[in-house]
């Protein structure tokens, strides 16, 4: 019988330790064992070093958690844009495109007549009748007074407009914030609840393990000298005594 | 229906970032106990947990699919473990490790220990011998001995040919045996 290892089987004593082994490479494994005392060894020694290594096992776990404020990677302009328009709630985008309305309108220098005959469109791109107009608004009554006035009607109404818009909707993204505060209180006081309970139930283990070591230990030390001195002398004694009787 | 890794990953990267969270979940166990059985200090595996998701979490767009999730996070924690094993002082030596050394030798030398005692002196032996192993033996023998991956798996991780794996893991194991031989009275 082979008694030094040096048969070149290592690979294929690791497979057949781990059971991953061809069914061919196993037979051939377990003829080679027949043969082969240092191999046989070795791999009874390797399955105890398992055994122990198997000893090793740990009950705590960390609480791992990823706070993800933005996505992962890097991201483009253009996405966070995106996102931005798909979160933006309804109303908002109606007055950004009322408002952007508004704008262009207001660069285009257009007048916006509300009369008798109903509303009428006025686009004076250049503003070239503008330095004309005061000449002519001292003289008689101009009949285009009334109609400016209401303009200017149009214009506080829709200014007063938009200025509630805007309020509303600071108002409601101001609860909207709280809402949120809230809930984000309510979920970390629910956190902090359960890993409290979660550290408080491992100091529970760690404190019964201690007591059991500490009565292991406590056992051993009760043990005086003469018991350890005398307890092999005794025994014999014992022994006889109890055959005595 | 539980989801994939994948899926998971898909829905993290298509504007679910929270999804990720699933995955740190169902593998935060795993990393922790490789990097703890690697780095021997549990504040250290913690915090190489901790690093190990978030270095994925951040790198997720970069991971291609090509390869299983887990291969791919059990390499970043790996290298993780490695990093902070070389920035370890070769002096510095944790209260953990000091109070095994003190109890080290008595308790080897104690029969009829507890059940109890003797699991945790076994523990330190096995865990002081693991930590004496070269860093690619020891990754492989935690692999294989505590994660379950078959060798396949383990070359995957590593990116190294399979016949590697296995003389590591022999050579490792051969080492762990002239180590450990002395407890063999108390198993």
């Amino acid at each position: 019988m082979n008694t030094q290892n040096n048969c070149n089987m290592h690979e294929a004593l690791m497979s057949y330790l781990y059971d991953e082994s061809t069914p061919d490479e196993k037979l051939r494994v377990e003829t080679h064992l027949t043969d082969c005392g240092a191999c046989k060894q070795e791999l009874h020694a390797f399955e105890r070093v398992r055994g122990m290594l198997q000893q090793w096992q740990f009950d705590d776990s960390p609480v791992v958690r990823i706070v993800t404020e933005q996505g992962p990677g890097k991201r483009s302009i253009l996405a966070v844009l995106k996102e931005l328009i798909t979160v933006t709630p309804i109303w908002a985008k109606a007055l950004t495109a009322v408002a952007m309305a508004m704008l262009v309108l207001a660069v285009l220098g257009t007048d916006i007549s509300v009369g008798r005959g109903g509303v009428s469109l006025h686009a004076d791109l250049l503003r070239r009748n503008r330095a004309v107009e005061p000449a002519n608004a001292g003289g008689q009554q101009n009949p285009m007074s009334s109609d400016r006035a209401s303009i200017e009607q149009v214009r506080a109404e829709m200014k007063s407009l938009v200025n509630q818009l805007v309020a509303d909707s600071e108002r409601e993204q101001r609860e909207q914030i709280k809402a949120e505060l809230a809930s984000l209180q309510l979920q970390l006081q629910n956190a902090h609840t359960a890993d409290l309970a979660k550290v408080t139930s491992r100091i529970q283990e760690q404190q019964t393990r201690l007591k059991t070591i500490e009565r292991d230990i406590d056992r051993r030390e009760g043990l005086d000298l003469t018991d350890i001195l005398f307890s092999e002398v005794s025994k014999p004694a014992e022994r006889s005594t109890a055959g005595g009787d | 229906m539980e989801l994939s890794d994948t899926q998971i990953i898909e829905r993290t990267l298509g504007g679910e970032p929270d999804a990720f969270n699933m995955l740190v979940r169902r593998w935060e166990r795993q990393i922790y106990g490789l990097t703890l059985r690697m780095l021997g200090r549990d504040e250290e595996a913690k915090d190489a947990t901790q690093e190990t998701f978030l270095s994925a979490y951040r790198n997720l767009p970069k991971f291609r699919g090509e390869a299983k999730f887990s291969s791919w996070i059990y390499r970043i924690a790996l290298n993780i473990c490695n990093t902070k094993l070389r920035s370890r002082s070769k002096f510095a030596v944790s209260l953990d490790e000091q109070r095994e050394v003190s109890g080290f030798e008595l308790a080897a030398d104690l029969e009829d220990l507890g059940s109890e005692i003797q699991r945790e002196q076994i523990t330190r032996h096995v865990r002081r011998a693991l930590q004496g192993l070269p860093f690619e033996m020891r990754q492989v023998i935690i692999m294989k001995e505590y994660e379950g991956l078959k060798f396949s798996e383990i070359a995957e991780v590593l990116g190294i040919p399979l016949s590697t794996v296995k003389t590591r893991m022999y050579t490792g194991l051969s080492e762990l045996r002239k180590r450990l031989e002395h407890l063999r009275e108390a198993m």
